[in-house]
């Protein structure tokens, strides 16, 4: 039968061993299995092991694990699954956008507004490194007033660029039922954020 | 609710009132104090309540004491979609709840409920114990041998109920049957031998806490793998990956203090730490007492599972010795 291979990063446990069982089905004669925790990583192993595959466990990157089964003796990572693996190497610069107003700059409001929109649309230009945008304080009206800028958000959303917006500052303008895009967040994920980033830009 | 013969209750919620009165325990008992909450374990609401009730009275059990009375603690998302869980399910958890404090013969002296994301149940349990005879968390004694009173295994079980592999109804009426029975023997059997350290067995797992046991007396212990108590299905249900990473958890947390010998079977040694909800008792009985220990709990009714031994510290350290 042919190679599988299952990329079951971000499940926590029991999700990967319930994934790796249904593509057991097929009985491949390779499957790789990425996962990014190490109760994950052992479980799948167990069960590989258990459906008589011979199994290797790498550990590629702090939180990065192939786990390979092979039908034969011989085991390697399939080519799919070092294609993906290859590529979150690449993945080297973290960058987040830290928006504390809904304007860009000071001076004139008015302008002020219509910057942050041609900022928000010129964003994507930055490619995959950008990572996250984080609204506090005026920056969480951006996720609430219809425009240029809110569609901006909308998209940079559904490309795949996480936003967080902070749960108190909603609460604070009234705005948590108006909010529109991303996850509204607490303290706690926005320092970790700001902790995890390569780079951080604060216009 | 459940009955209160000898009139505990002096002044009790029925008329809106905020607190209750409770009668003192007899003059020369002290109150042992816990309390414990728990995420729904299982797809039963009133078998979920019982594991609760079980699980908080377990810590006055595994001190000798007997429980008094009972606060419930809950946390209920109040329904607003059509898919959330009904308010009838509270009710089932609270009743089932309230089975096991009857069985335990402790009384309710209220509770509280919150709206909440999530659902959370337990107790707040005040027991009562002579101060003198409680056992501890850090009485261990070189020479002592361990008896554990339950099977092993609510963790894999309850990963493989929520994973809904290949023959969870059985492995959920197993774990159940365990996690709903009280520890009511185990605690006599501590007064009445007036045994000097014991502990339930939750969330650490056995090695987790035998280990914290060991490091509160300045002892090392071992435990025997080819002697540990597992529940139906356990063993297979681990063997297929459903370890909770709790689990995990437990034995890295422990790993520097752990010696796993060669001849230890390796899945076992990783089960010894599985997290536990309503675990059974881990007493401590010198060994001369072992059979007087084993014969007292067997005629009460309750299991005792020889799972290891207490030995000095090793190199000056605390260590859990796994054989």
């Amino acid at each position: 039968m042919d190679n599988a291979m299952l990329d079951c990063r971000g499940m926590i446990c029991p999700q990967p061993v319930i994934e790796t069982r249904k593509a057991l089905e097929q009985k491949p004669a390779v499957i790789s299995v990425l996962v990014d925790n190490a109760p994950a990583s052992e479980n799948v192993r167990r069960l590989l092991e258990k459906s008589a595959y011979s199994v290797a466990v790498e550990q590629r990157e702090p939180s990065l694990w192939a786990v390979t089964g092979s039908a034969g003796a011989a085991c390697t990572v399939c080519a799919e699954a070092e294609a993906i693996i290859e590529k979150s190497g690449e993945r080297s610069r973290r960058t987040l956008v830290f928006l504390s107003s809904e304007f860009l700059g000071s001076g004139n409001d008015e302008l002020g507004a219509k910057l942050m929109a041609n900022f928000l649309l010129t964003l994507p230009e930055m490619g995959e490194n950008l990572w996250r945008i984080v609204m506090v304080n005026g920056g969480v009206k951006l996720t609430a007033a219809p425009g240029r800028a809110l569609d901006a958000l909308k998209k940079l959303e559904a490309s795949g660029v996480s936003l967080l917006v902070c749960g108190t500052c909603l609460e604070h303008y009234g705005l948590l039922e108006q909010k529109q895009v991303g996850e509204t967040t607490n303290m706690l994920d926005i320092v970790t954020s700001l902790d995890l980033a390569d780079k951080i830009i604060r216009p | 609710m459940p009955p209160d013969p000898e009139g505990r209750i002096v002044h009790g919620f029925s008329n809106n009132e905020d607190a209750v009165l409770v009668k003192a325990p007899p003059a020369g008992m002290a109150l042992v104090q816990t309390v414990d909450i728990l995420g729904p374990i299982g797809n039963s609401a009133r078998l979920f309540g019982q594991t609760a009730a079980a699980n908080a009275l377990s810590d006055v059990y595994a001190m000798g004491g007997i429980p008094w009375s009972v606060m419930n603690v809950a946390a209920f998302p109040s329904p607003e979609n059509p898919d959330d869980a009904p308010i009838s399910v509270l009710a089932e958890i609270i009743t089932g709840a309230m089975e096991k404090v009857a069985e335990a013969g402790a009384v309710l002296a209220g509770g509280h409920t919150l709206d909440d994301e999530y659902i959370k149940f337990g107790l707040a349990v005040t027991g009562a114990i002579d101060p003198a005879k409680a056992a501890r968390n850090d009485g261990l004694v070189a020479g002592d041998v361990l008896i554990l009173t339950k099977a092993l295994g609510t963790g894999i079980l309850a990963t493989g109920i929520k994973a809904k592999w290949p023959g969870f109804e059985e492995a959920e009426k197993e774990m159940y049957r365990w996690t709903t029975h009280l520890n009511t023997a185990a605690a006599e059997v501590i007064r009445a031998m007036g045994l000097k350290a014991a502990t339930d067995i939750t969330g650490f797992g056995l090695g987790g806490h035998l280990l914290e046991m060991a490091k509160g007396s300045g002892v090392s212990a071992e435990l025997d793998c080819s002697a540990l108590p597992f529940m139906d299905q356990a063993e297979e249900l681990a063997s297929f990956g459903l370890i909770p990473a709790g689990t995990y958890r437990n034995r890295d947390h422990a790993s520097c203090h752990t010696t796993v010998s060669s001849s230890a079977d390796e899945l076992r040694s990783t089960l010894v730490f599985d997290a536990q909800t309503s675990g059974g008792l881990l007493l401590a009985v010198p060994q001369e007492r072992v059979q007087e220990a084993c014969e007292r709990l067997n005629a009460l009714n309750e299991p005792a599972f020889i799972v290891g031994r207490i030995l000095p510290m090793r190199d000056k350290k605390e260590q859990l010795i796994i054989a």
